[in-house]
This record gives C-alpha cells, structure tokens and sequence, in this order.
C-alpha cells in the first residue's frame, strides 16, 4: 500500500523498537531499525512523514543523525527519544537537528499518540504550504509571461500608428489635418508611455543587470531629450550639473528608468502659468556613490499625498495624461540599484527627488 | 556628409504598415528610391538565392523585423550564416521592433553582419547617421 502514512524509527534497542512498532503499525506503515545506513535507505525509497531517533547510540547521537540528513531530507518532521531529560541534548537538538519534539523513556502510550498525531498535523501543514507556494510561483511566473507578451502585442500596433502619424505629417499640408494628427500623437504617445511603463516594470523584476561605465553627461542630455521629443515643454529651461571625481558604475538601464520617469515627472508636472520653468539636475558623484538632485518650480506635491506619490496609486494634481507608476517604477529600479530615494515640495519653491546609487566600480 | 545615391534597401517585415511607412520615410527624406519588399524572411532569402547578382554592390542595406511568423529575424540571421549565403556577407542589417530589451541588442548584436537594433517606429535621423558612419 502506497499512501499509508510512513514512520521511521531508529533505535539501538531492540526492545524498543518492537514495543514502538506494536504500537502503531496498525495505523501506520512502521519501519524500525538499529542501523543508520538502513535508514537512510528507507528514506532514500520511500516518502516518510515522521523519524523518531534516539539520542544515545553507540555510533552516533540522534541529534547527530538529524543534522546530517537535514538537507537530503527536510521534509520529515523530527522526533528524538531521550533516556532522561537531558537539556543540552535538547537545545542541541532544536537548533542543530531541528527537531519537532522530544519524548522521554520510557514513553507513556497515549503521550506518544497524541506526539504522533500533532506531528503529522505539522508534516501536513508544511506539505500543504508546500504545494501553495509552487502554486502561486507557476501563477507568478505565468502573470509576468503573460504581462511580457501583451505588453509587446500592444505596442507594435501602437508603434505602427506613430510611423503612420510621422508620415502623414511630412506629406499632408493641410493645416486642419495636421490638427487632427497632432491629436491622435498626444493620445498616442500617453498610451505609448503606459505600454512602455509596463515593459519597463517587467524588465525591473528580472534579476539581470547590464553593468557598466555611465556616462553623466550623456545619460542627462538622453533623458532631457526624451522629455522634449513629446511634451511640448518649450518654455522649459533645464539646468544640468554634474561634479564627478571618478568613473561611475551602475547597471545602465535601470538608472535611465529611474532619472527618465523622475526627470519626466519634473516635466509633466511643470506650473504653465510662470513665465520662468526650471528643471535643475545636479550630480555629485564619488568613488562611492552618484547622488541625483532633480528640482522643479512645477506644481507641488500636497504634503499627504507626499508620502504616496512612489505607491502604485493615482497621483497628485493629475492635469496631464500620465499612467501614475512611473515613481513606482522609479523606486523599484532604485531598489534593486540598492539606492534610495526621497522628495521634499512645497508652494513656493516646487519639488526635490533625491536619490542616491552606490557606485559598483 | 551625403549619402551614396544608390543605395538599396531591403524591408523584410510582415507587417504591411510598417513597409508602407518605412518605404515612405526612406523616399520622402530622400534615402533612397531603391527599395525592395518582403512579406516574410523566407522569401528574402529566396530572392537572395535567385537574383544573388542584384545582391553584389556594396550598398546593400537590409531592415528586418525581429518578430516574424514562419521564420523570425533571428531564424533567418542564422541562415544568412549557412556557407550557401557566404556571398552576401557584405549585406548590412538593421534589425527593427517595436520593443526592444537589452537581450534583443546583446542578441542580435553577435552576429556580424548586424549593425544596429532600432526600435519602431523608424526614426529616420538616427538611421541616416548609422548609414553616414557606415559609409564614410
């Protein structure tokens, strides 16, 4: 019979190995033996629930057993048998051989029932959450496939229509049409940028890197150019600073995610009413760390919304189209650069990220 | 600096839109006039065999799309590989698609005769200033 439940016990007495196996081998399939190398046997051949061993045995202590099959074999729940209650075999037990639980000798019968059942209540258990985190990893693995590949088929089409729409405005001259085209652009482009939020969110959960040398001055101008391929920020003016002392490395593209969405939020948010947009991009960088400051005079973030703004959540102020997981996606990039981040706004003067990204060279 | 005049250009995308806006944007910025089209990478491949002549001048510049049915852009990098297709080792490919990862770039990038990976849509410009170093 395959699914009866299995019980190993070792023992260098055979007096109690035949009481042991008296006792439950109605109930359970029962293997006893004196020999380590036979038990190890067993639980090479058959799945066991629970191993009773006892701690004093000429060749090795039962705590001794249990550690060494604890990585072969983890799932079984531990139980040692100990002649007296003797504490340092216990605690040793506990934190050497994980074990369950320990039964004194002579044990009394219902004692070691009642041992027996919780045991397996705890190897049923463990099997159960088990099975659930298997579960929820293939469910995991199968939402970030499935993320992946719509997130692809949605941008081709959409690539698609933006070369239609670059086309059609080199070759029509009708002003009216050209209105028109610059409508279906901006919708366009928002949609663009949230496929392209999604992509990059997926990417950031990927554990490869690409690392290397970054170029400051470049990786600023790339993303000050991005930002003013789309957003119609003319009036902007964007101050870049950067003091650099030796090379900086860092994994390049989810240090563009990071400066990208944060330089973009700076953008989008900007305050159309002053005569004078700013977006200051500072960088000090040192031999440990590049430290970004990126301030605006734009729209301020309310002081309760402060504390939201990098969840995935709407965002404050929105009066310009936006998917709102940039900073998400900001500061879940920074998380795995082992960065940090941190923004301070007000009225008067606008908002302030700062994020630091050790320098790994 | 100007551009060879005759340069061919070779589009092989599935994607009938995508070949219209890029035969446009190739013609209207005054690339080149010289282009030819393929449906799928089978039938490039085909035309490479049949019509090698057409293949012999140096300003051959093929612009493949990655995500293909039937054959990918990958599939037929690899057969571009194959000693039949030796002759054509001095085509020049831009690999195209509308999203790109760093494995696509690492990816397409091993093979030689692979210049770029750009991302849809084209951006003219940029592909002008590859070509310019190319041809320099």
């Amino acid at each position: 019979m395959t699914d009866r439940i299995r019980i190993l016990y070792l023992d260098d007495e055979e007096q109690n190995l035949f009481s042991f196996q008296a006792l439950f081998r109605r109930e359970y399939e029962v293997f006893t033996t004196s020999s380590v190398q036979e038990a190890i046997g067993y639980l090479n051949r058959e799945e066991v629930a629970i191993i009773f061993s006892d701690q004093k045995m000429p060749d090795i202590s039962g705590v001794e057993f249990f550690e060494s099959i604890i990585h072969q074999f983890p799932d079984p729940v531990r139980i040692l048998i100990t002649g007296y209650a003797d504490m340092e075999a216990v605690i040793d037990s506990i934190n050497r051989g994980q074990v369950y639980r320990y039964v004194t000798k002579p044990w009394d019968v219902n004692e070691l029932k009642i041992c027996v059942e919780n045991a397996l209540e705890k190897y049923y258990r463990a099997a159960e959450i088990k099975t659930k985190n298997k579960e929820l990893e293939k469910a995991n693995a199968e939402l970030e496939r499935f993320i992946y590949s719509a997130s692809h088929d949605l941008r081709a089409p959409v690539a698609s229509i933006q070369g239609v729409l670059q086309v059609a405005k080199m070759e029509v001259t009708d002003p009216k049409a050209i209105g028109y085209f610059e409508m279906i652009e901006k919708s366009t482009h928002s949609l663009n940028e949230f496929i392209g939020n999604i992509i990059h969110y997926y990417q950031n959960t990927r554990d490869d890197e690409m690392i290397k040398k970054i170029d400051l001055n470049e990786l600023i101008e790339e993303s000050i150019k991005k930002c003013q391929a789309f957003s119609h920020c003319e009036k902007i003016i964007f101050k870049t600073e950067i003091s650099q002392s030796t090379d900086f490395v860092a994994d390049d593209q989810r240090l563009r995610m990071v400066l990208n969405n944060i330089v973009n939020n700076a953008v989008k948010f900007r305050d159309e009413s002053k005569n004078e947009q700013l977006v200051s991009i500072q960088v000090i960088s040192n031999q440990d760390k590049a430290k970004f400051v990126i301030s605006d005079n734009g729209l301020a973030i309310t002081q309760d919304k402060l504390p939201l703004i990098f969840d995935m959540v709407d965002e404050s102020g929105s009066n310009t189209a936006s998917s709102g997981i940039g900073l998400y996606i900001a500061r879940e990039a920074l998380k795995k650069l082992n960065g940090n981040i941190s923004v301070t706004s007000n009225i008067d003067e606008g908002s302030r990220f700062v994020f630091e990204v050790p320098n790994k060279s | 600096m100007n551009l060879p005049t005759n340069i061919a250009f070779h589009l092989v995308d599935d994607n009938d839109i995508d070949i219209a806006v890029n035969t446009k944007l190739l013609q209207l910025s005054q690339i080149s006039d010289n282009i030819h089209i393929y449906n799928n990478a089978p039938s490039f491949l085909a035309s490479l065999k049949k019509d090698s002549s057409n293949f012999q001048t140096s300003y051959q510049i093929v612009l493949m799309d990655i995500m293909m049915p039937v054959m990918s852009g990958y599939d037929c990098l690899d057969e571009l590989l194959k000693p039949e297709y030796s002759s054509f080792s001095k085509l020049k490919v831009f690999m195209l698609s509308s999203s790109i990862d760093r494995n696509d770039i690492r990816k397409a990038e091993s093979y030689l005769i692979v210049q770029k990976v750009l991302e849809k849509p084209l951006d003219v410009y940029l592909l002008k200033k590859f070509l310019e170093d190319i041809f320099e």
